[in-house]
């Protein structure tokens, strides 16, 4: 395809503006779209932290049966704060506000967002809702697990309003993420980036955005309506008083299931530019990688009742439910079939990154296959509400979400921080993580199909009938410390990278998408002359398709020195 | 160029698995994944784990593949030491006839999938005829309630059913959320306050079963289960009657059993104290200092002139405070505390707690 000649001659823009000046500016109340990722990064990370802290006083207490260390009062806020904390402040916040903010507008030759003040927004509102949810441990921490179903949430401690408002502002900051995206993808791609020439990390992330706008606004209205009849007594759960519990769970997960798209997605998209970076080789079936992304995210629009097949709704109803949902296994094995084939014929180096994402290739498959038994209705009847649930959602999460968003920091550090990270640290933390992760959640299937509940402080009758449960239970624990050993590994690897770790050059992997090809950490304007675009970034035995680049380095992008010494150690 | 390396062979060999794998997970009980001694519990459980067959067969089969080709292909297509840095894989973009097979065969196996779902979800929902008789379940925070055709007041906590009829389970609730679920019976309902919901099965083979509630209910969720027992039909009917004739409620725990050893070990009142935190303390308030909670009140429970017994009607001893302990308390209606069985509560702990109780004088 050609590029229009006016293009060529002029770029975009041409005018760039400077820098700000002084701390505050700079690091604090930025409207650079990379502090912004930097900022979401580390409250993120900081949240993680806490997050995972309480997912390790979880697993303690289900050391023993009837409880090893806490009151069932405090550990049903312990799990309530652990999720909720888990996708709202951790895992949505990192995908979406932290690599898609830091990474979307590079890989489309933009200089920042459509809206870098709404983007200033969104990101503060963010530590502002963490806070108010960890507030909540003051005063009662929420206790009726993250999806707070009416009417026990009615009856919850005063945390529980606190939830509302956390949940609400963050759900606010999603929405005009959303809108930002949507408008910076559709607006600001430079001249010749069409639709088919897009990284895939921007369609995953055009694709998430769609869904943060539109989906956001049910949870708001639902978080509304709670708060109101906690607050001022407006009936809208109460059975008692004319109001429906179930319509509570039908606006929750009108939200809820598609923010698992929001926090997969993402992930797939990490997956889609690192395979190919390491395999040496194109992305297999670029197109349907792409298409399935939008399929996933509106047939996502169509399936949040899957999640209530026992909650009482029209028997009937279940079925178009049952179906969509499978409808989607359809464009999601498309995808890992295209990311295995990309696999065959290549050259792999298997970087940290690389491992991340072959190794989600194995559990996210595995999550996805338990998710077709949870479809099927008469099977869910059976498995709904325990550890099986429980096994398989940790499994697209943190065999998905998670592994998806390490393999994008071990991937992405360098062009942040201009700094590598510490490979060997790095292989560690990839393989403590992935035993660590089947270790713990790959029990929890066969303890829930036997009967153990899910959101249970204490399992004294289900241990009865299944003696060995308090074994997988000590299996799921334990290995859940090596987790925890890989992330406490990965944040040492990161503060001792950012002060020692080897300069990383402006292309240390030999990647071929836009970011790769300015200095690392990109300039304040990103792109001194705004790039041209005239094909696909992965295709390897071709120069690479840009013109106009600031250090006109129109060639097959090699290796960095500082990177072949690891390279060759791992190879 | 050819497909690399063994790539046939590792196909072979991995369709060979896939296929042998899922011959067993066919034709092995199923003990090892669902719970054992249950397998053809009752009809429906038969269906369920029929589709839960199916679907490993085919899940183990996909899992094969991708888990097999990628760490084939991690083996096989790896850069070797000798290999320039810069060398690249082959640069294949798509393979049309491939993409088009790997999305229709998915869309056939989910197409059979969705159809035997739906005729097991038929037969759970309505059943296969009229059935002998229905039995409600009533959620109550924290225990089921049971209620029989002919008896006018409420069972808690047991449930009976007559061995090979026809049953409809009808499920709801008075209070918030809580579920039905009978695992080895594979089958669940939450109880909705406001809405009934069914479910329809024949129990197959006799004995005794737990009964789970699995939708969050309040603080002592995880103490909320049930038995159910399935007997041949003339001792069932024999259940029944005597229960008709008991007119009265006979809820008080039978405290004047001596409870099991606890008395005859000394109690710790500081480590009576500290269980007391874990176990009690979500429902009692014991000090001053405590906030205040929905279960009585046990400052002075000792003392306390305006309470002299204890809720079953007993004089206030150690003796029936230990009792109460470990028999735990149902009630006639929703309120109960939990056995020190569902609580965990050894007689130590049951001990130390009766010491602490006495040390608030």
């Amino acid at each position: 395809m050609t590029v229009s000649s006016d293009a060529l001659q002029h770029g975009v823009e041409d005018h760039i503006h400077p820098a700000p000046e002084g701390f505050i500016r700079k690091y604090v109340f930025s409207i650079d779209h990379k502090v912004i990722g930097f900022q979401y990064f580390i409250t993120g990370m900081l949240f993680f932290a806490i997050a995972g802290s309480l997912a390790e006083l979880i697993r303690l207490q289900l050391l023993k049966p009837e409880g090893a260390i806490m009151s069932n009062q405090a550990y049903n806020g312990v799990y309530t704060m652990h999720g909720t904390a888990m996708v709202w402040m951790v895992i949505i916040p990192l995908v979406t506000g932290a690599l898609g903010n830091f990474i979307m507008p590079l890989q489309i030759g933009a200089r920042d967002v459509a809206f870098p003040w709404l983007n200033m927004l969104s990101f503060w509102i963010f530590p502002v809702a963490g806070a108010i949810l960890f507030a909540s441990f003051l005063v009662g921490a929420p206790n009726a697990g993250w999806t707070e179903y009416a009417p026990i949430s009615l009856q919850g401690p005063p945390g529980t309003t606190l939830w509302c408002v956390a949940i609400f502002l963050i759900g606010i900051s999603s929405t005009l993420t959303g809108l930002n995206f949507m408008v910076t993808v559709i607006k600001m791609r430079c001249p010749g980036m069409t639709w088919t020439r897009m990284p895939l990390f921007t369609w995953a992330t055009f694709a998430t955005a769609l869904i943060n706008m539109v989906a956001t606004v049910a949870l708001s209205g639902a978080l509304a309506a709670l708060f109101m009849e906690r607050v001022f007594g407006v009936p809208f759960y109460d059975p008692a008083r004319g109001g429906s519990p179930v319509l509570w769970q039908h606006m929750f997960w009108f939200y809820s299931h598609p923010a698992v798209y929001i926090m997969i997605i993402p992930a797939f998209g990490v997956i889609s530019e690192v395979l190919p970076v390491f395999a040496r080789k194109p992305i297999f079936g670029y197109k349907m990688i792409a298409f399935s992304s939008m399929a996933i995210a509106i047939l996502g629009f169509a399936v949040w009742a899957h999640h209530m097949f026992t909650s009482g709704m029209a028997p009937w109803l279940q079925l178009p439910f049952m179906i969509v949902t499978m409808l989607i296994g359809i464009p999601t094995g498309i995808k890992i079939f295209s990311w295995v084939a990309t696999l065959w014929g290549g050259r792999l180096h298997f970087s940290t990154a690389m491992l991340f994402a072959m190794g989600f290739l194995i559990t996210f498959t595995f999550g996805g296959i338990t998710g077709v038994y949870l479809a099927a209705v008469p099977a869910d009847l059976h498995e709904h509400g325990t550890y099986f649930v429980v096994g398989h959602f940790h499994y697209v999460v943190a065999g998905g979400s998670v592994m998806g968003l390490l393999a994008a920091i071990f991937f992405w550090f360098p062009k942040a921080a201009g700094r590598m990270l510490d490979e060997r640290m790095g292989h560690w933390t990839f393989w403590l993580f992935f035993f660590g992760l089947n270790g713990t959640f790959f029990p929890m299937h066969w303890l829930g199909l036997f009967g153990m509940p899910r959101r249970y402080a204490t399992y004294v009758e289900f241990a009865k009938i299944y003696p060995p449960a308090q074994l997988w239970n000590i299996v799921a624990s334990a290995s859940s410390l090596l987790m925890a050993a890989a992330m406490l590994l990965l944040f040492i690897n990161i503060l001792r990278s950012l002060v020692r770790g080897r300069p990383s050059g402006i292309n240390p992997w030999g990647a071929r998408t836009l970011e790769w090809t300015i200095s690392s950490p990109p300039p304040y304007y990103n792109f001194k002359r705004i790039p041209i675009v005239l094909g696909l970034p992965y295709c390897f035995d071709e120069p690479l398709p840009y013109r106009n680049l600031d250090n006109e380095q129109d060639e097959i992008p090699k290796p960095h020195s500082a990177s072949q010494a690891w390279m060759e150690a791992t190879a | 160029m050819g497909m690399g390396p063994g790539f046939w062979p590792v196909t072979i060999g991995l369709t060979l698995l896939g296929i042998v794998s899922g011959i067993l997970i066919g034709i092995l009980p199923l003990d090892y994944l669902l719970p054992s001694s249950s397998l053809n519990v009752t009809d429906r459980g038969a269906d369920i784990d029929f589709l839960f067959r199916f679907m490993s067969i085919i899940g183990n089969a996909i899992f094969v593949y991708v888990t097999g080709f990628v760490i084939y292909f991690a083996i096989a297509f790896r850069r070797r030491k000798h290999e320039p840095i810069e060398s690249i894989g082959v640069q294949i973009h798509d393979l049309p006839a491939l993409e088009f097979w790997w999305s229709i065969i998915p869309t056939v196996i989910l197409c059979v999938l969705a159809i035997m779902s739906i005729r097991v979800w038929y037969l759970v929902q309505y059943g296969t005829g009229a059935p002998a008789f229905a039995v409600e379940v009533i959620g109550h925070q924290y225990n089921f309630e049971f209620r029989y055709p002919g008896l006018d007041r409420g069972i808690y906590n047991e449930m009976h059913l007559p061995l090979g009829r026809p049953v409809r389970v009808l499920v709801t609730s008075v209070d918030v959320l809580h579920s039905f679920w009978v695992p080895e019976f594979r089958l669940k309902a939450d109880t909705v306050p406001g809405l009934v919901q069914n479910l329809n099965f024949t129990p197959q083979v006799a004995g005794t079963y737990l009964i789970e509630c699995t939708e969050f209910c309040g603080v002592n969720h995880s103490f909320m289960q049930a038995k159910l027992i399935v007997e041949p039909q003339a001792k069932f009917n024999a259940w029944l009657d005597a229960q008709k004739k008991t007119a009265a409620v006979a809820a008080a725990p039978a405290a004047s059993v001596a409870p099991s050893g606890s008395l005859a070990l000394a109690g710790d009142a500081a480590a009576g104290k500290t269980s007391f935190k874990q176990k009690c303390s979500s429902c009692h308030k014991a000090e001053a200092s405590d906030p205040e909670q929905d279960g009585p009140d046990l400052e002075h429970v000792f003392t306390n002139k305006a309470h002299p017994t204890l809720v079953n009607g007993q004089s206030v001893s150690p003796a029936h405070v230990a009792a109460l302990i470990e028999s735990g308390y149902k009630g006639s209606g929703p309120e109960a505390m939990p056995s020190a069985q569902q609580t965990g509560a050894s007689a130590k702990d049951i001990a130390n707690l009766t010491a602490y109780l006495a040390s608030l004088k």
